[in-house]
Order: structure tokens, then sequence, then C-alpha cells
């Protein structure tokens, strides 16, 4: 925490290099959280990318002493989801599960078995289609606590409500995400060939 | 605990963060409870299908991508620029390439006789690479054909007295036919002695064979 607040402070006295190095360790997280948001990998690319602009331009607003700059990075990139849904809403009610899950990078490994790696693949399509159709306020307290493994009061931080709303999102989330998967899976199971 | 609390509670019941007697209270309710035991089993699955959900790894390309965005187009420093050029002389393959490249050259040069740490002009040009090269097989072809020969010569050498040695010291004298041919007269007593075992004539033989090989290894080796 500390070692990052003298990143930031390096940052702001021109280092080039500091800068790098705050980008470098959480371009990963970031990218992460919009393509959970969004589930689309390009949508994910442009957003990561209008996030760590907009950092870089509000970075002499960091205050070291109000919080980690882990937080209030989360902060920011949550906002601007939040603002990038507000603006893009229409268009995603008229967008297709599968235009929402063609985007989705599949990241093969050498030694992975062809089989496993398509198991693997269709899961992680259900996961994301069952997130993209989770409401706005529940999937990013999910995504934030399931995906990006903040606590419940950093969460609440970032959204800016009390631990027990951050709570009851998530616990609502989960169990919309669950019954939103099995449904999916019983579609898929009902549609399926010899069922 | 009703259906409500437990429902509030169940997301942190799930991750294991509850203090064991509200754990023993729920555990309680679901044990009595279908409906809640159903709900909890989906949140359990939810929480599990998300954390079994693999990082993703952003695009290489990402990063680049906005530090111009963010800070312009950099020039590369003279470090960065020279290990961009010689990233792709560092790889294996390449660099394998070279390391053969001089060995062979070096291998030329020595052959070609050329001193490296006395490289004269003329030294550069092939032709003269060629030409010493051509010189110094044929010396080595000399030097080995006349090694060859001094072998077999020494080799005469030591059979010949190893045969004489061999040879049995007082052979009996044959007898000088009378008023005949001085051929088989007994040899001169001195002379035999400072000869010690072995037969002058014989030497001088030897010595003379030698010479003429010597002389024919030298005719041949220019």
């Amino acid at each position: 925490m500390e070692q990052e607040a003298q990143l930031v402070v390096r940052c702001l006295g021109g280092e080039e290099s500091a800068w790098e190095e705050l980008l470098q360790a959480h371009a990963r997280k970031i990218y992460n959280l919009c393509y959970r948001f969004t589930g689309r990998a390009s949508e994910a690319e442009d957003l990561t990318q209008e996030v760590f602009i907009k950092v870089f331009q509000m970075l002499t607003t960091y205050d070291a002493v109000q919080g980690a700059f882990s937080t209030w990075l989360n902060r920011v990139a949550r906002n601007h989801l939040v603002d990038h849904y507000r603006r893009t809403h229409k268009d995603r009610l008229t967008s297709s599960l599968e235009e929402q899950t063609g985007g989705l990078e599949d990241k093969p490994s050498a030694d992975e078995h062809p089989i496993a790696r398509l198991e693997s693949q269709e899961r992680h399509e259900v996961l994301q289609s069952a997130l993209n159709r989770l409401s706005p306020d529940m999937r990013e307290a999910v995504v934030l606590r399931d995906f990006q493994d903040l606590d419940y009061d950093e969460i609440a931080e970032v959204l800016g409500v009390p631990e027990g709303t951050v709570k009851s999102r998530i616990n609502r989330g989960r169990l919309e995400l669950a019954r939103v998967i099995k449904r999916m899976e019983g579609v898929k199971g009902g549609t399926g060939p010899g069922l | 605990m009703t259906h409500l609390e437990l429902e509030n509670l169940i997301g942190e019941y799930v991750e294991g963060q509850l203090p064991a007697v509200r754990r023993a209270e729920i555990e309680t309710h679901l044990a009595g409870c279908a409906d809640c035991q159903f709900m909890a089993d989906d949140v359990r699955r939810a929480f599990e299908l998300c954390h079994a959900a693999e990082p993703l790894e952003p695009p290489p390309w990402l990063v680049p991508k906005i530090l111009r965005a963010t800070l312009g187009e950099r020039v590369p420093s003279l470090r960065q620029r020279l290990a961009d050029w010689f990233r792709p002389v560092l790889q294996p393959r390449v660099a394998y390439g070279i390391a053969m490249a001089v060995f062979s050259l070096s291998m030329i040069m020595n052959v070609a006789g050329i001193n490296l740490r006395q490289v004269r002009r003329g030294d550069l040009n092939p032709a003269t690479w060629v030409g010493q090269a051509n010189r110094n097989g044929h010396l080595l072809l000399g030097r080995v054909e006349k090694y060859c020969y001094d072998l077999k010569v020494v080799y005469e050498f030591q059979s010949r007295l190893q045969r004489l040695r061999a040879q049995p010291t007082e052979t009996p004298r044959p007898v000088a036919p009378a008023g005949g041919s001085t051929y088989g007269a007994p040899a001169d007593e001195g002379l035999l002695a400072s000869a010690g075992n072995l037969n002058a004539p014989v030497l001088a033989g030897l010595y003379a064979q030698a010479a003429g090989w010597k002389r024919s290894a030298r005719s041949t080796n220019p």
C-alpha cells in the first residue's frame, strides 16, 4: 500500500516509469473487472484504456490518507463502468446473447486436452451470460466480491453504499446467478441431442 | 433463526466467514428447512463457479497502447534502441549460427597462417588466404611425408641391428684356400673390436642406404 502511494508520488513528479509500473500492476485486474461487467473482450479493452486515461488525468485527486490506491482505482473504474452502462443500456437490450458471448476470449493452453478446454470454455460462456443477465447493482457487487476478491468494506467504499447493502446485493446476486445458470443448463439439456 | 435472517447471512456462511455460533444456528435451520437448504446449495454453486473461473489475461498490446495514449509516443533511449537492435541476434538460433561462422572463419584464418595480432592489409584479400592455405597445406604434406620416411629409416636401422645382435659373436672362420682368393679370409681383429659385435661393411651399407632414402625424401619435398 505504502509502495503504491510512493509510486503515485513519483508519477506525479513526472516519472514515466512509475506510471508504467502502476499500469502493469493493475491492468489485469481492471481488464477483468471490465470484462466481467460487459462480457465483451473488445469493449473490455476499450473500457480498460478509458479507465486508465481517466486515472492518469485524476491522479492528483488521489489521497493516500483516505485509502489504498487499488480501492480508489476500483472506484474510478466502477464509476466509469456505470456511466458506460447507462450510455449503452438501450443498445444492450437489443443485443442478442450470441453477440454478448461471441467476443469471449479463449485462452487455450498447449497442454490442455481439447475436450477439457471445450468444457472450460462452455462453463465460462454460461457464467458470463448469467452475469450479463444480472442487474448492474447485483453484478458489480458479485464481480467485485467473487472475481476481484475485494473485502465487504472495500466494496462498500467503492460502491458508496453501506456494508449491509453490499452483503444483501451479493447474496441476491449469487442466488440470481445460480438460478439463471440452472435455467440455462436446463434449456441446453432440453434441446440437446438425444434428450 | 428466520428465513430472512438466513438469507442475509448465507453469503458469509458459504464463504466460511461466520463465527461458530452463527454457523451452528444456520446449520440447524438448514437441517429442518428444505427450501433454505435448496437456496444454500444454489448460492454455494454460484460462489464455486465464480471462484473456479480463471482470470483473463489482457491482450499484450493493451498496456503499450494505454502508455501511448497517456504519455504519448516515447522516443526510445539509446539503451532501449540497442536492446531492440540486438534482440534478434540474441535468439539462440541466430547466436549459434554466428558462433559457427566465427569458428569457421577462425579455422580458415588459422590454416591461411594469418596472425590476428598483426593483420596487414594484404591479409584481408581472399586470394592471399587461398595462396597461404595452399602453401601451408603443401608444407604440412611435406612434413608428414618426411616424418614417414624418417620413421621408415629408423625402423630399418633397428630391425637390422637387432638381426645383427641376434647372430652368434664367434662364427667359425672359413679356412682360406691356399694360394687362391682372399674371400672368406679372417677379418682384421682391430676393426672388429672397434665395431663391437657389428660387421663394418654391413654398417657402411646401412648408412649408405639411409643417406639414399633421405636424398630421395628431400627430392620429393621441395
